[in-house]
């Protein structure tokens, strides 16, 4: 850990330029941040705060205005395999069943043999537990089900940096801590990094090693919090009712709240909506 | 409070709040009520039986209209007659062939645009260069009426069987463009980025997501053209033809023959209706998976 510097974000910007009648709005603000192999960072912040668009920069998905993101010291210029994104909608085809989904994660991959890809989608459709339901269509299946394809179709493509766009978003509470806590048990096995963008103050606790709390538009990184340091590195799903996990979160809410408020004074204001 | 509740207290709620044992069923809502509430249900039976009670009413009130001469016979034949005259044209006058020609006319026009359409559409769709070349153009000439091309279609091309299809092919490859170049659009973003975050080069993207993905609302924009088709069919068909079952209806109407003129017609709905059910059909079958 330290400054292994896997990802490096330098300098980076990002302006949406002005059309018709909105003004050009920031909505990055010389943002820049190292994150080590392996490490599990979460983008927390108010809605709208540009975080998402800051992941989308790191995923090739979005163009910095200034500044740059290395990855594992090559300069990302576009999307590819090595960056993959789970988003927060529901993104799996619905005219493929579940073990198919999966096996398109790997459809565009030459580096590994069929047989190898074929094993690789039965070890993802086990370690997302959906074993049984291969030849479901994805409008059969749950919502948390669907996120857990997504999940296991984006690991398929073999990726460097794991992006995950308020992923569990659209879920119910039930649901959503059960996938927070197969999250963490996936991640105790892939060993990924991953870059998880939230607001949930919570779900930043349960999940992060290092948690980059961001402004009211345009996003800076208000504080860097090293969870570690207040609860631990282990993470049975107990650690939420522990003092220190309620300490913490009360402490970042403190700060959320302000920042929501602030938010709001922006979008009144006018300018474009969140991206 | 400790008053004694019926134990078999099916009176409804007294003042302590709801009585014990099963509560009395709440009466389904008749079939009437479904039909006529505001967006209200229905099954699949009740609907076949509900068009089928109007194709019945208005064949009623078509007899009514004719039985009591209301409209003289000269302007409206009873739907006997029609079917009548109908079979006499299928049995004796190679009316088949005239059908024949029709459907081939419909059908080759309709590939010969959609295979322009799709991959353009879809080009449209996906760079800008070709949308905004092609757009202002294609929303000029969707926008003229079919009828006032067929003077130029029969100077370029002559009364053959070459203006007929140019002029069906014109009254539905714009229209059919756009369409597609729409569902195209629809594609959710999404399903794109996941495409190019698991490696997918543009050309995979479009041919592994983009075009599985909007295939059943192209499906369901090629059925309706397909029924604009058999619209400029008939003019193409009146104007230079002598074939087909256009100049049928236009020759009958020469000689004030009522009955062929709408057998003629109603030889095109069924044929129309047929078609549209069977790809209905089709659409149910092979995109199940949307329900």
């Amino acid at each position: 850990m330290g400054n292994d510097g896997f990802i490096l974000i330098d300098r980076v910007s990002k302006e949406f330029a002005a059309h018709g009648k909105s003004a050009a709005v920031r909505v990055i603000e010389n943002v820049s941040m190292t994150i080590a192999r392996g490490e599990f960072i979460i983008f927390l912040g108010p809605s709208g705060c540009g975080k998402t668009t800051l992941m989308r920069i790191v995923g090739g998905l979005e163009t910095a205005s200034c500044g740059q993101v290395l990855l594992d010291g090559a300069t990302v210029i576009g999307p590819d395999r090595k960056k993959g994104m789970v988003f927060q909608s529901y993104s799996s085809f619905p005219w493929l069943d579940v073990i198919d989904n999966i096996r398109f994660g790997m459809r565009f991959r030459d580096d590994i043999s069929a047989a190898e890809k074929e094993r690789l989608a039965q070890y993802y459709l086990e370690l997302v537990g959906l074993r049984g339901f291969e030849t479901y269509r994805v409008n059969r299946i749950s919502g948390g089900m669907r996120q857990r394809l997504a999940i296991a179709r984006t690991l398929a493509a073999g990726p460097d940096v794991l992006l995950m766009d308020e992923p569990f978003g659209a879920l119910d509470a039930q649901n959503r801590e059960f996938l927070q806590e197969q999250l963490v048990g996936i991640q105790k096995s892939e060993q990924k990094t991953v870059i998880f963008v939230t607001h949930d103050v919570e779900e930043a606790i349960f999940l992060a090693d290092r948690i980059m709390l961001f402004s009211a538009r345009p996003a800076r990184v208000l504080q860097e919090i090293r969870v570690g340091d207040h609860i631990g590195t282990e993470r049975p799903l107990a650690v939420k009712s522990t003092q220190a996990f309620f300490a913490l979160r009360n402490s970042i809410l403190d700060v959320t709240r302000k920042l929501a408020l602030q938010t709001e004074k922006i979008m009144l204001q006018g300018g474009m909506s969140p991206a | 409070m400790t008053e004694q509740r019926d134990p078999h207290g099916s009176e409804g709620s007294g003042p302590d709040g709801p009585a014990s044992g099963a509560a009395p069923p709440v009466p389904e809502p008749t079939v009437w009520q479904q039909l006529t509430g505001f967006r209200g249900s229905t099954t699949r039976g009740t609907d076949i039986a509900l068009g089928v009670i109007g194709f019945a009413l208005l064949l009623a009130i078509w007899s009514g209209l004719v039985a009591f001469e209301v409209v003289p016979k000269q302007y409206l034949a009873s739907p006997q007659a029609v079917v009548v005259r109908l079979w006499e044209l299928l049995t004796r006058y190679e009316f088949l062939d005239d059908i024949g020609i029709s459907v081939y006319r419909v059908w080759l026009a309709f590939l010969l645009s959609a295979i322009v359409a799709i991959p353009l559409g879809i080009l449209m769709s996906s760079f800008r260069i070709v949308n905004g070349l092609t757009e202002p153009i294609i929303d000029f000439i969707r926008y003229l009426p079919v009828p006032a091309l067929v003077p130029l279609t029969v100077i370029w091309l002559g009364i053959g069987e070459a203006s007929k299809i140019a002029l069906l092919w014109m009254g539905t490859f714009f229209q059919l463009v756009l369409l597609i170049a729409d569902d195209a659009r629809r594609v959710p973003r999404e399903y794109v980025e996941v495409g190019m975050t698991v490696g997918a080069r543009p050309s995979q993207v479009l041919r592994h997501i983009i075009l599985p993905a909007m295939l059943p609302s192209m499906v369901d924009n090629l059925r309706i053209t397909l029924g604009w088709c058999w619209t400029y069919l008939i003019i193409a068909e009146i104007v230079a033809s002598d074939s087909g079952i256009g100049y049928v209806i236009w020759s009958a109407r020469r000689y004030v023959k009522t009955p062929e003129v709408m057998a003629g017609i109603l030889a095109i709905g069924v044929i129309g209706f047929l078609t549209d059910q069977f790809i209905r059909w089709l659409h149910r079958r092979a995109f199940a998976y949307l329900r």
